[in-house]
């Protein structure tokens, strides 16, 4: 009994520390931040551009850039992703799924870094050729590489969504005489689609949170971004590179605004995902 | 069974074996099951009489560690073919040979969307033809009147018994000329399963069935046949 007890206490003291971990650092961020909040200046700072020497400090380009980024890392990585898990979990035949599978698990750990400097040896100077622009660091350059990044897991995601369909279903379709392919677009992706939208929604949040590929790869020039072979900063990237040279100045400031941007948006996109995970349970 | 009645059977297998890893469920078994007649599959539980009509549609296949040995033929159009031939094209085999389960399975959308989803897979897209093919095989399903006025509605919101009906519609939809049916009322309340005891009885007249049953009595009702599957061998009478 005294040991159940005890074990009930150390489990409990357990869930709370980790639960108010999250609150905890919000308060954190906005205690730091404080001082930007006053007068206003936390809004002022999304919309403003960043000239230090004319005592501007807005995020404004760094939150263009992630967002440039992510979507166009999404344009690549979504469709990759849905077609690489319609051949694991249906049209491969098993050994050859299985061996897919396996590689996309393993490439789930190898760490991220890994893919930049493939990003800076491969990709950078063979965008550089191609286009014959710039440096190569480019959004176009990070955007590839981060696509990268966030596909396998993605692949995963649907890969596990596209195999929990109910057996019944499978056997009606087979035994109709449904071919692979039409069981996957009649029966499995109609049936996915809250599961898709789901891994879409956490990939976005894994994008947005990822500092390394973009630090490496999309050469962090303060402006906003005019066209996909423009270098540009992301929120993260901004962060690092601060929070490397600086302390204690305005400009260290605005860090806490960045890291408040990306905490509101990966947290509302969380919620998100909890909101249509409940109403997936209400369907079915 | 003698040779010059031959031009009367439907279904056969030679020398057919199966086995789960190293379980061997089927054991040698030649057997011929005529047209139009319903054949009734009895036998304890684990004797593979499930599998046994997974043969005749191939649908043991997605069952990891599952072989098969020996042959099975079916007539089809009045040619026989072997159901494990390279050239046979595998939907068609599973829309001539359509298949009923223990548990109604309807998929999730609409009554009419259920009916109509194995003309959707062989590319059957007019409006019109549609329609008479969906009500056509309610109507053989006698389950017409019960839904026609609520075709949009869910197939699952059914009773169990009209699910089972839907189920059995939808295999009716695509003319096959084998029906395969899996313990079809063992959910069923004995009203539902009546209702389908006189369904199978009238698709007898376009159809060869295959019914694996447990209960004697809707046996001696229906069944012009009946193979028994046990350990060792298999019987016909």
């Amino acid at each position: 009994m005294k040991r159940e007890c005890f074990a009930e206490t150390g489990f409990l003291g357990a869930a709370v520390l980790s639960a108010s971990l999250t609150a905890l650092i919000l308060i954190f961020m906005l205690f730091l931040g404080f001082p930007l909040f006053r007068g206003g200046c936390f809004f002022t700072l999304l919309t403003t551009p960043w000239n230090p020497d004319k005592g501007l400090f807005g995020i404004y380009p760094m939150l263009a850039g992630t967002l440039s980024i992510v979507f166009l890392s999404l344009c690549w990585a979504f469709p990759l992703s849905l077609g690489a898990s319609a051949l694991i979990s249906v049209i491969a035949p098993t050994g050859f799924a299985k061996f897919c599978k396996k590689t996309v698990q393993m490439l789930t750990g190898i760490p991220t870094v890994i893919y930049g400097f493939v990003g800076v040896f491969l990709l950078v100077p063979f965008i550089r050729e191609m286009f014959a622009s710039g440096s190569g660091m480019s959004i176009l350059s990070a955007s590839l590489m981060l696509s990268m990044v966030i596909s396998p897991t993605m692949i995963l995601i649907f890969t596990d969504t596209f195999e929990s369909i109910p057996a019944s279903y499978s056997a009606a379709a087979d035994a109709l005489g449904a071919s692979p392919v039409q069981k996957l677009l009649y029966v499995i992706l109609p049936y996915s689609r809250q599961g898709i939208f789901a891994g879409l929604i956490l990939s976005v949040g894994r994008a947005m949170g990822d500092t390394l590929i973009a630090l490496m790869l999309a050469g962090n020039a303060v402006a906003v971004p005019g066209s996909i072979l423009d270098s540009a900063r992301t929120l993260t990237a901004h962060i690092a590179l601060v929070i490397a040279a600086d302390f204690d100045s305005i400009e260290f400031k605005t860090i806490f605004a960045a890291g408040l941007v990306l905490y509101v948006f990966t947290t509302s996109l969380i919620l998100l995902v909890r909101i249509i995970g409940g109403m997936g349970m209400k369907n079915r | 069974m003698t040779e010059n009645k031959s031009n009367e059977i439907k279904i056969k297998t030679v020398n057919l074996s199966f086995y789960y890893n190293r379980l061997h469920v089927l054991k040698d078994i030649s057997v011929e099951f005529p047209e139009r007649s319903i054949s009734a599959i009895v036998g304890p539980s684990g004797q593979g009489k499930s599998t046994f009509l997974m043969i005749f549609n191939r649908l043991w296949e997605t069952i990891p560690d599952a072989r098969m040995e020996g042959e099975a033929f079916i007539r089809l159009k009045n040619k026989w073919v072997n159901i494990y031939d390279r050239s046979i094209s595998l939907p068609e085999l599973r829309r001539s040979a359509g298949m009923v389960f223990q548990t109604p399975n309807p998929l999730p959308m609409s009554i009419f969307k259920n009916i109509s989803f194995p003309l959707k897979l062989s590319g059957v897209i007019e409006k019109q033809a549609v329609d008479e093919k969906v009500e056509f095989a309610l109507k053989q399903a006698f389950l017409w009147e019960e839904v026609k006025d609520r075709l949009s509605d869910d197939a699952r919101s059914l009773s169990g018994g009209q699910q089972q009906r839907l189920c059995i519609a939808r295999a009716l939809t695509l003319d096959p000329e084998i029906l395969l049916l899996d313990e079809p009322t063992s959910f069923l309340d004995a009203g539902s399963g009546q209702i389908i005891e006189d369904l199978l009885l009238s698709l007898k007249e376009s159809c060869t069935i295959l019914l694996i049953s447990h209960y004697m009595d809707q046996i001696r009702r229906i069944a012009d046949r009946v193979m028994e599957l046990s350990g060792d061998t298999s019987n016909n009478s």
